[in-house]
């Protein structure tokens, strides 16, 4: 029950925070140079063109006029029509989201498991060569250009060893794969469809690598330092001067007591993760959300840029928000 | 038992002078590099080789040319000006406005905190590199231009760090007699808070310096910071990228290669200096 009060007040308090992103992003893309009407149209377009398309667009209205529109549709669920394509923008970023998510959930989960299993062990074993290796292997890792990691992933994996597909789409179109959620590898198990699968899997291998290896360095080394902090805890060490048997102080005492810290880390780093998700989904042609975001801001497609960003932001504050609750839920002394 | 602390202390303080060197050397080879490319090769770095593109690594282009005929190794030495004078002035402004923020929302409290504070909280609802990609997209490149958008994106995290500082110590006797005894605020502020309250920026800048140098890179393989001809490892690596698919490695690989190491320099240094601080709290 506490925690029902905890999420409705934290989510209340994201309204103004949220209200504060739209207010601003709205402002600052009409404000700033650049237009979205001359990108649309071509360079023989008279005045009257620019006007009547402006007008299409409801652009000729004053600004308080638009905003409130735009917050009236924002209300209802009603994101707006993109300028570029002229389809709602609703529909375009449920078309994207799908492969984007397959891609993040793939490669943080991946994350999550080096990272913990690494991290432990690498406390346990402080300050031996091993556990200088792991440090090391991290820093080189968190300083990682990831646009980088990707294209020589494909250097190697494709155009040398050949293991690989072209980086150039998630699925071969011949597999026929009926698209459900637009997650690929789910829509093809979904679909009992196996070529698609297999298709879909060796797509996504190379970037989902890429995405984990970037993500995995910053988590390594916090739960490696979480974990040394409850070996040298008085609980831990108590529990070793009973003579627990190795297996339950691993379980019982490390694990749980590590994984209590992991959640705000976690959330910190899927922020971290949605910035490589851009860059990855480029380098592999991904055609997902983070490519979807950026093209509309190059084209300055005014609600494309204002519903992309929003989107961003309310992922980001609310797994903050979900890390919050996990926390407390593994961690009792944790008060919400 | 208290031996074994000196001993653990004394290992700590030598593991963190290594880094500390270590990180400091990688980042003065790449600066003094970059410094004096023309000492290090023949080639400008804009300089088209009307012979060749995409030359293979040989005797006149040792890391070979690129899609447009320049000397990788050339623009490799040359590209170090952009990356490190616009990541550490960029981090520099950061450091400096964050900090003149943190430090009167922090000491003054009230309203001028609360209203400093929610514009940081807006500015970080979202990941450092979206918004540096959407500030950067929307004020167009130039030097100057991407020296703002990374202290615009990075200022906020020290106003917030600074913040928490200046409220602790504003409350320790010093500041409570410095004021008693009829100091002016600003006077307060400069010679008693701020000294106080910027151990952790010290600690943090150099990290960010090499994350902004990555953000910058980033950018420029968007194609949204630095574009070519001018010399920019990102956007070396965004030239060469199409090249990767024909198994050419020598456009891509060099330039992140650097970049990559030049961002470690700067971990290891901020991760000395982050395990010399913490011995010293211990």
């Amino acid at each position: 029950m506490r925690i029902v009060r905890f999420v409705v007040r934290r989510l209340l308090q994201l309204i103004p925070v949220l209200l504060g992103v739209v207010v601003l992003t709205f402002l600052l893309v009409r404000v700033l140079p650049g237009d979205p009407i001359r990108t649309i149209l071509g360079p023989n377009a008279t005045p009257e063109d620019a006007a009547a398309a402006r007008a299409r667009y409801g652009l000729d209205q004053p600004i308080v006029k638009q905003f409130l529109d735009y917050l009236g549709g924002l209300v209802t669920g009603d994101l707006g029509t993109s300028i570029q394509s002229g389809t709602s923008v609703g529909a375009e970023i449920g078309l994207r989201i799908g492969p984007t998510f397959e891609l993040v959930v793939l490669a943080l989960a991946v994350a999550l498991v080096v990272a913990v299993l690494l991290g432990v062990w690498s406390a346990r074993h402080a300050d031996r060569a091993g556990d200088h290796g792991v440090r090391l292997t991290a820093l080189v890792g968190n300083s990682m250009p990831e646009f980088w990691l990707g294209l020589v992933l494909i250097l190697v994996g494709y155009s040398v060893l050949g293991w690989f597909p072209a980086p150039s789409g998630r699925v071969d179109p011949d597999t026929n794969l009926t698209p459900l959620t637009g997650a690929d590898l789910l829509d093809a198990a979904l679909t009992l469809n196996g070529p698609a699968f297999g298709s879909a899997l060796a797509h996504l291998i190379l970037p989902v690598a890429t995405l984990s290896i970037v993500v995995v360095a910053p988590l390594l080394r916090s739960v490696r330092a979480s974990a040394l902090e409850v070996l040298h805890s008085e609980p831990y060490v108590a529990a070793t001067a009973h003579g627990l048997r190795g297996r339950t102080l691993l379980r019982g005492y490390l694990l749980r007591a590590t994984l209590a810290r992991l959640p705000s880390l976690a959330a910190l780093v899927f922020g971290t993760s949605i910035g490589s998700t851009v860059l990855v989904e480029y380098v592999f042609s991904w055609q997902g959300f983070g490519q979807w975001a950026l093209r509309g801001l190059l084209y300055r497609d005014y609600p494309v840029v204002q519903a992309s960003v929003l989107v961003i932001a309310f992922c980001y504050v609310v797994v903050f928000l979900i890390a919050d609750v996990a926390q407390a839920v593994l961690d009792p002394r944790v008060q919400i | 038992m208290s031996e074994t602390v000196v001993v653990g202390a004394a290992r700590v303080g030598r593991f963190a002078t290594v880094l500390i060197v270590t990180g400091s050397a990688i980042l003065a080879v790449v600066a003094l590099a970059a410094i004096f490319a023309p000492l290090f090769t023949g080639w400008g770095p804009t300089e088209i080789d009307p012979l060749g593109t995409l030359v293979p690594p040989g005797p006149g282009h040792p890391l070979g040319t690129d899609a447009n005929g320049m000397d990788v190794w050339s623009r490799l030495l040359y590209a170090g000006r952009l990356d490190l004078g616009i990541a550490v002035a960029g981090v520099a402004v950061a450091v400096v406005a964050g900090t003149a923020l943190g430090l009167v929302a922090g000491y003054l409290g009230g309203w001028v905190d609360d209203v400093l504070m929610r514009v940081v909280d807006i500015f970080q609802a979202f990941p450092t590199f979206i918004l540096a990609l959407a500030v950067a997209a929307l004020v167009g490149n130039g030097t100057g231009n991407l020296i703002a958008v990374i202290a615009a994106v990075n200022a906020p995290a020290y106003a917030r760090l600074v913040r928490a500082e200046v409220r602790t110590v504003r409350e320790s006797a010093f500041v409570a007699a410095s004021v008693t005894s009829g100091a002016s605020t600003s006077g307060v502020l400069w010679r008693h808070v701020l000294p106080n309250s910027l151990t952790p920026v010290r600690v943090i800048a150099p990290l960010n310096a090499g994350w902004a140098m990555l953000t910058l890179a980033g950018l420029s393989f968007l194609g949204l910071g630095v574009t070519v001809p001018a010399a920019e490892w990102g956007a070396m690596i965004s030239l060469g990228s199409p090249d990767v698919v024909a198994g050419r490695w020598w456009t891509s690989v060099p330039p992140g290669l650097v970049l990559l190491i030049c961002v470690l320099g700067f971990s290891l240094l901020g991760e000395g200096l982050q395990e010399r601080a913490e011995a010293k709290r211990r």
